[in-house]
């Protein structure tokens, strides 16, 4: 399938390209959803490759960090490792990239964090760094960003998560500094593993839920909102006890 | 004996009234699903919104003001209520009428969470909807539970659901309906709570923005939906009890199989509704078996025991068959013939072909279309006409039947045969790959206008006679 690459890639550069944004002069992905700009990765080990080269046929689990974070990225980094490692499947069902937007990451900074987080010779796993103007296109498509703080070498930024399938965008997650939506993350790990996944939370606000689901196990498990369904019950019961109790005996 | 008190009448004024129109919808739906009537084709949805909420309510309170009526025999609901019941129900539709025919309204009769807030129609149509819907259902509670405080006064809990037929004793007597009424009742009252919860749940979001689970709303709603429309199914199914007897000269008794099949009913009739969320994947698996029992566990003992009765009564009677007995009759046969439509669709296996094809408005309609407006129509044509009337005409009895059931029937054969050739339900318009459905519509619609016809000619022989009635009396 990696040979269908070139001509898959042809026909996108004929159909994409006049409308695409800025330099995306390529794209890949095909159906659907939304394609992600095919950028060049420069890789931890010193290899180039393209990011759809880099999965292959497996689906992708893309996010962003930067070695000197004070802040999310290693956290993040690591509830991702242990997501993934809880789920199963790396490197067999998925892979994993994690990319640099710091342009004062070197080759030597991304091997250092692979090793902070006990990743450094992970099957599935890849730290990898780009250029400029391609890490504009990703981050572009992405919505990601990143500005800098007011601590020299810092950037504001929150996390984000890309489930890529087929070089399409089928989900993303972001999480904020110091809130951490764990079962979402796992959610999203095992949605890309190729699970089906019923229930999904959704943001914002919500009164009262039947079922939550679990993404750490899968189970689905009954919530306060499932009690609202033995009100009307109860309710007419209730309207039964004072009704005929009230009325005392009957003649 | 039989004339017809004041509130019966403006209920069957409101029924004679509010039907063709609603059936005139019906049969503008079908006409544009047929390919004709191309400028009301952008109107197909608040049309078909307007004519589901309208049907299901004006044969809920028809059937309220029926049992209200039947009640009246042996208890005493207030007169004050029944006349809030009235004015509420009439202030409810006002409303109803405006958020759909000026807000354009359009999110079909169960309004599913969150669309009445998501729609193209102005948000204000939507709360329009909701507050007529707080008007209908607080109007209907209110109702309800007069209803039953008249049962109360005459019987306790356990006389009025008929446990003492199953010691064997017969005193106090309970007539039949009057079991069935304070089944569906009670079963009423836990309905209209569920719709209480929708609409406080949709004003959360509405003024905090708090949003709400659809599942959760699904749920509620469909206990809702589901139950009023079943209920309103069985207060009809009371009346045929209640009269029928009077045409076959014997009486149609309480005795312990009524009692078990209606208590069961009232054991299981909550859990019915769960068979509306089988192609809902996040309700856990064990809900939707539950789902699959109670829907054969409410339907069938009570509609074969009362099936087997209503046969029992007429076989070998002297059966004094007018267009009142005929219409009762006939409407007993819809409501099995529909109701044998209903639990093969509610059988999970089924459903998965079933579900939201043409088949699900094909067996609803031929159970509440000659099921309950049959019943109902029985009933006020029995009110009518006394016994002796000079006017009696057995011909025209005769022509009203036969232009109501054939053309209902035939506009049921039209929806079951595109439900078989997996015609979706809610398509204003067929793609050419279903042109068969445009044809199947454009033939119910044919048929649906000979039923409009006999039911005009039937609503205006039945006040004719009312009226020559009550001035001779
Ligand atoms: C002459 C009589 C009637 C005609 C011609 C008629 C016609 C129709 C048509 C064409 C539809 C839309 C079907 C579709 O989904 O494509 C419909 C839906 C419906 N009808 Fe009727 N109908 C009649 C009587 C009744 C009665 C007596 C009731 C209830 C008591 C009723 C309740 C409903 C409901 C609840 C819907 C579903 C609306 C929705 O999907 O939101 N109808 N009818
Ligand atoms: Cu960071």
């Amino acid at each position: 399938m990696r040979t269908a690459w070139p001509g898959l890639l042809l026909t996108l550069l004929l159909t994409l390209a006049p409308d695409a944004p800025g330099h995306a002069d390529t794209g890949f992905g095909i159906g659907g959803g939304q394609a992600l700009p095919d950028i060049r990765l420069e890789l931890g080990d010193g290899s180039n490759a393209l990011l759809s080269e880099l999965a292959g046929q497996q689906p992708l689990l893309l996010t962003f960090f930067y070695r000197r974070c004070t802040g999310v990225c290693t956290p993040f980094l690591s509830l991702l490792h242990d997501a993934t490692a809880r789920v199963g499947g790396a490197g067999s069902d998925y892979h994993i990239l994690a990319l640099s937007f710091d342009e004062a990451d070197t080759l030597q900074d991304l091997r250092s964090q692979a090793a902070a987080l006990g990743l450094a010779d992970t099957a599935g796993w890849s730290f990898a760094t780009t250029t400029p103007a391609q890490l504009r296109l990703i981050t572009g498509a992405l919505g990601f960003e990143a500005r800098p703080a007011a601590q020299p070498g810092q950037f504001d930024h929150a996390a984000l998560l890309a489930a890529v399938r087929q070089g399409q965008l089928i989900d993303r997650m972001t999480m904020a500094a110091g809130r951490s939506d764990l079962r979402r993350l796992h959610a999203l790990v095992r949605e890309l593993r190729g699970e089906f996944i019923p229930v999904l939370p959704r943001p914002g606000r919500m009164a009262l839920g039947c079922f939550r689901f679990d993404a750490r196990t899968g189970l689905i498990l009954p919530d306060w909102g499932l009690l609202l369904l033995a009100a009307p019950a109860l309710g007419s019961l209730g309207a039964l006890a004072l009704l005929f109790v009230r009325s005392g005996p009957p003649r | 004996m039989r004339t017809i008190d004041t509130q019966t009448a403006l209920w069957m004024a409101v029924t004679f009234i509010l039907f063709p129109v609603l059936a005139l919808l019906g049969i503008t739906m079908r006409t544009v699903q047929a390919g004709g009537l191309e400028a009301m084709a952008g109107w197909f949805y608040p049309l078909m919104t307007l004519h589901g909420v309208g049907m299901v309510g004006v044969w809920y309170v028809a059937a309220m003001g029926c049992a209200a009526s039947v009640l009246a025999r042996h208890v005493a609901p207030s007169p004050l209520i029944g006349r809030i019941a009235l004015a509420g129900t009439v202030i409810g539709v006002l409303m109803l009428l405006a958020c759909v025919l000026l807000g354009r309204f359009a999110a079909g009769w169960y309004f599913l969470y969150p669309l009445p807030l998501h729609g193209e129609w102005p948000l204000w149509s939507a709360v329009l909807f909701l507050a007529s819907l707080t008007v209908l259902g607080a109007t209907w509670l209110v109702w309800s539970l007069d209803l039953l405080r008249a049962i109360a006064a005459r019987f306790t809990l356990a006389q009025a659901l008929g446990w003492h037929y199953l010691r064997g004793q017969t005193e106090p007597v309970l007539p039949p309906s009057l079991l069935i009424v304070t089944v569906s009742l009670i079963a009423g009252i836990a309905a209209l709570v569920s719709a209480v919860i929708v609409i406080v749940l949709f004003a959360l979001e509405l003024l905090t923005g708090t949003s709400s689970d659809a599942l959760l709303m699904k749920n509620l709603t469909f206990f809702f939906g589901h139950t009023l429309v079943n209920l309103s199914m069985y207060l009809g199914v009371a009346l045929a009890y209640e009269i029928l007897p009077d045409y076959a000269g014997r009486p149609w008794k309480t005795n312990p199989v009524v009692v078990v099949s209606w208590n069961t009913v009232l054991a299981i009739v909550l859990l019915a509704y769960l068979h509306h969320l089988y192609m809902d994947f996040a309700q856990p698996g064990g809900l939707q078996y539950l789902g699959q029992v109670a829907s054969y566990a409410s339907a069938l003992p009570a509609a074969i025991v009362t099936i087997f009765g209503a046969l029992l009564l007429v076989y070998r009677a002297t059966m004094r068959w007018n267009l009142a007995s005929i219409l009762l009759f006939a409407g007993l046969a819809g409501w099995a013939i529909g109701g044998i439509g209903a639990v093969i669709d509610s059988t999970i296996s089924a459903n998965t072909r079933l579900h939201n094809t043409l088949w699900v408005p094909a067996h609803f309609h031929t159970y509440m279309l000659a099921g309950l407006v049959f019943l109902i129509a029985g009933y006020f044509a029995h009110l009518a006409r006394p016994a002796a009337t000079a006017d009696a005409s057995p011909r025209r009895d005769r022509t009203i039947a036969l232009l109501l059931v054939g053309g209902a029937y035939g506009f049921f054969a039209m929806f079951y045969l595109a439900g078989a050739w997996s015609i979706p339900r809610r398509f204003a318009a067929y793609p050419a790959e279903l042109a068969h459905g445009a044809t199947t519509a454009g033939i119910a619609a044919a048929f649906a206008t000979l039923f409009l016809a006999g039911f005009l000619y039937y609503a205006l022989d039945t006040v004719r006679q009312w009226r020559t009635a009550t001035r001779t009396d």
